[in-house]
């Protein structure tokens, strides 16, 4: 068995000038997801590492560059899940925080609870030292803008899923260590111009991501609503369960969403022998997998470029 | 077809004080339900006349009633789910409003969206001009007491949460078209921390509904809810061949020997079979179909109540 990270930056329209960013960021992040693994840690260390750096990358809807909500604020989502022990930490509406991801591991290792939202998720991170960031500190130029242009009168406002399929979406990652231990994790800033307090798959066990060491983990991104309607991430995982390789399940779950509920999406699949798979029904999704000293990665459908994991980006 | 209601109390140690008024709740609420379906309303009209008859019982932990949060406030979380079209509503964490299944119903139905949070869920419901209420009026003395009682003896071990109060209250129902929809609701467990989130707003675990296998709502303890998606996980069960009641029993065996948690299920299928188990010491439950009223409290209890037509509604 071969530990994985398999990592992903979103699925919708990537725009052209933003595409190089993008792809270079997940590789990065698979790159020092891979790092932890090789070096024997866990899978957990591994996608809470790997998606940190995509909140920390301003290419991606998540902590910094997290897309604002109808009022011009950041709101954000975040998920962990342990495959072992199917311990799971999750933030929804967190606030001024510049690493949910970071903040909903805190919530599993640290509290009796699964999921804190909005305000008792800020008090809580105030109380294990987690810093507040300046509001303006996550915002981006470009976020901003998308949040003017969304505005607008007849521009859709994260009404129909071509609206937020324009832009880049969440950021997460599944992996597999040595130890035969899955993890999945999930960030965003979510749906551009939401109602304040809107919530989407991310912060949704078994909708933004689920882990099971029994079967695989798995983590979504696309659109939000179409994916907790089907519970996408345990979908998927049913499918494996019942014989399904990891391919072939991710495609299954990503093709009833589009025909039962009208979504697009994409996902990051992982199974605890190390198969892995990054599927995507939506026009675009950066993604990259390191295995085996081989970073794996791409963005249109169909693509897959190689290149060993030494070698610079 | 024949149209099915099937209620839920909460399932958990329901003491000897509160079972009688428990099991008359849940009776009235499934009475309140089909009474819907019968005039040949929907299963989503359905489960929510049934849960907001639950949450206006002080005698449950939802709406009126509800348990306190850490800082002594109420916090309350609520999903529906209509399984023609998977379309789903849900509030967490929202205070001032004494029925928070209606109002997530209205974030299904009015927004373009599933989930609201907190201040944002309160906010949307001002602007449908939704009533809210002193969140003082939905907590009851005893509550204050007991929530008093459980801050002067909290400590720092995780306490034993399978003893805990987790009288959610939830219902199914398939209507006379074949429609499954379901709904739950909750203020959560006592001295949770603020903007603790447990199942009953989150798809998949405190609910699901789907015509093409069947509808369920869980009770017990949230945090394992969630962890093995329960409601989702029957369903899947039931996808695979298994009745609603095995179904129910091996997902929930599954939850109390993978994550050592306990709680309950009702459960309805498009074609009319329903099934209410639990794991727990207890469970308040109360079905209606063509054969008449059903409830039960204790396990392996299924009692049929020989006339009932006082308790539907005029």
């Amino acid at each position: 068995m071969f530990p994985v990270v398999v990592v992903h930056g979103g699925a919708g329209q990537v725009p052209k000038e933003r595409s190089e960013g993008s792809s270079l960021g997940v590789r990065m992040a698979a790159r020092a997801g891979y790092a932890i693994l090789r070096g024997g840690g866990s899978s957990m260390d591994a996608v809470v590492e790997a998606v940190s750096q995509l909140e920390n990358d301003p290419f991606f809807n998540a902590g910094r560059g997290s897309l604002l909500n109808i009022k011009g604020e950041v709101e954000m989502d975040a998920i962990v899940m342990d495959g072992k022990t199917l311990g799971c930490g999750a933030v929804s509406a967190v606030l001024n925080i510049a690493n949910p991801i970071r903040l909903a591991r805190l919530v599993m290792d640290k509290t009796s609870h699964v999921c804190l939202t909005a305000e008792g998720a800020n008090r809580f991170a105030r109380s294990v030292g987690v810093p507040e960031v300046p509001p303006e500190s996550l915002v981006t130029e470009y976020s901003r803008m998308c949040w003017a242009k969304n505005l607008a009168p007849g521009t859709n406002r994260g009404d129909s899923q071509m609206s937020q399929m324009g832009k880049m979406g969440t950021v997460g990652a599944v992996a597999v260590d040595r130890q035969g231990n899955v993890a999945c994790a999930t960030s965003t800033g979510g749906v551009a111009n939401k109602m304040e307090g809107r919530v989407g798959d991310t912060a949704c066990i078994g909708s933004g991501g689920y882990a099971d060491n029994q079967v695989g983990a798995v983590s979504s991104t696309g659109y939000g609503e179409a994916i907790m309607k089907v519970n996408l991430a345990r979908l998927i995982l049913f499918h494996m369960e019942q014989g399904q390789s990891v391919e072939a399940a991710s495609g299954l779950g990503l093709a009833y969403m589009e025909s039962r509920v009208g979504g697009l999406g994409g996902v990051v699949t992982v199974d605890p022998q190390g198969h892995w798979a990054a599927r995507f029904s939506s026009l675009q999704m950066a993604w990259a997998a390191a295995q085996k000293d081989t970073l794996h990665y791409g963005m249109q459908t169909g693509e897959d470029f190689t290149h060993s994991i030494d070698d610079p980006l | 077809m024949s149209a099915v209601m099937v209620v839920h109390g909460g399932a958990w140690a329901i003491p000897h004080d509160l079972a009688e008024a428990s099991v008359d709740g849940v009776k009235v609420a499934a009475c309140e339900g089909f009474s819907v379906l019968q005039r040949g309303g929907s299963a989503l009209d359905a489960v929510e006349a049934a849960v907001r008859a639950l949450e206006d019982n002080t005698v449950f932990d939802a709406g009126h009633g509800a348990v306190l949060n850490a800082d002594g406030e109420v916090e309350l979380d609520a999903i529906i789910m209509d399984g023609r079209t998977l379309a789903s509503g849900a509030v967490s964490s929202v205070n001032n409003i004494a029925n928070p299944v209606s109002l997530a119903r209205a974030v299904m139905e009015k927004t373009a969206h599933v989930l609201l949070t907190s201040r944002g869920a309160n906010l949307f419901a001002e602007s449908i001009g939704m009533a809210t209420v002193p969140g003082d009026t939905l907590v009851t003395e005893n509550e204050r007491k007991a929530w008093r009682k459980n801050k002067n003896f909290a400590t720092e071990v995780m306490e034993d949460f399978n003893c805990q109060a987790h009288d959610t209250v939830g219902a199914v129902a398939v209507d006379s078209a074949g429609n499954v929809a379901c709904a739950t609701s909750t203020g959560g467990i006592r001295n949770k921390m603020v903007g603790r989130v447990g199942d009953s707003s989150i798809i998949g675990a405190g609910g699901y509904a789907d015509n093409l296998i069947g509808a369920v709502s869980c009770t017990g303890h949230g945090e394992s809810i969630l962890k093995v998606t329960l409601a989702r996980l029957i369903l899947s069960h039931i996808e695979q061949g298994k009745s609603l009641a095995d179904a129910s029993q091996l997902s929930l065996q599954y939850m109390g020997d993978r994550v050592r948690g306990a709680g309950g299920a009702i459960a309805v299928s498009p074609s009319g079979q329903w099934a209410a188990t639990f794991t727990t010491e207890r469970m308040a439950w109360s079905a209606v179909d063509h054969d008449g009223l059903w409830y039960g409290l204790d396990p392996n209890e299924r009692l049929k109540e020989q006339w009932y037509d006082h308790l539907l509604p005029l």
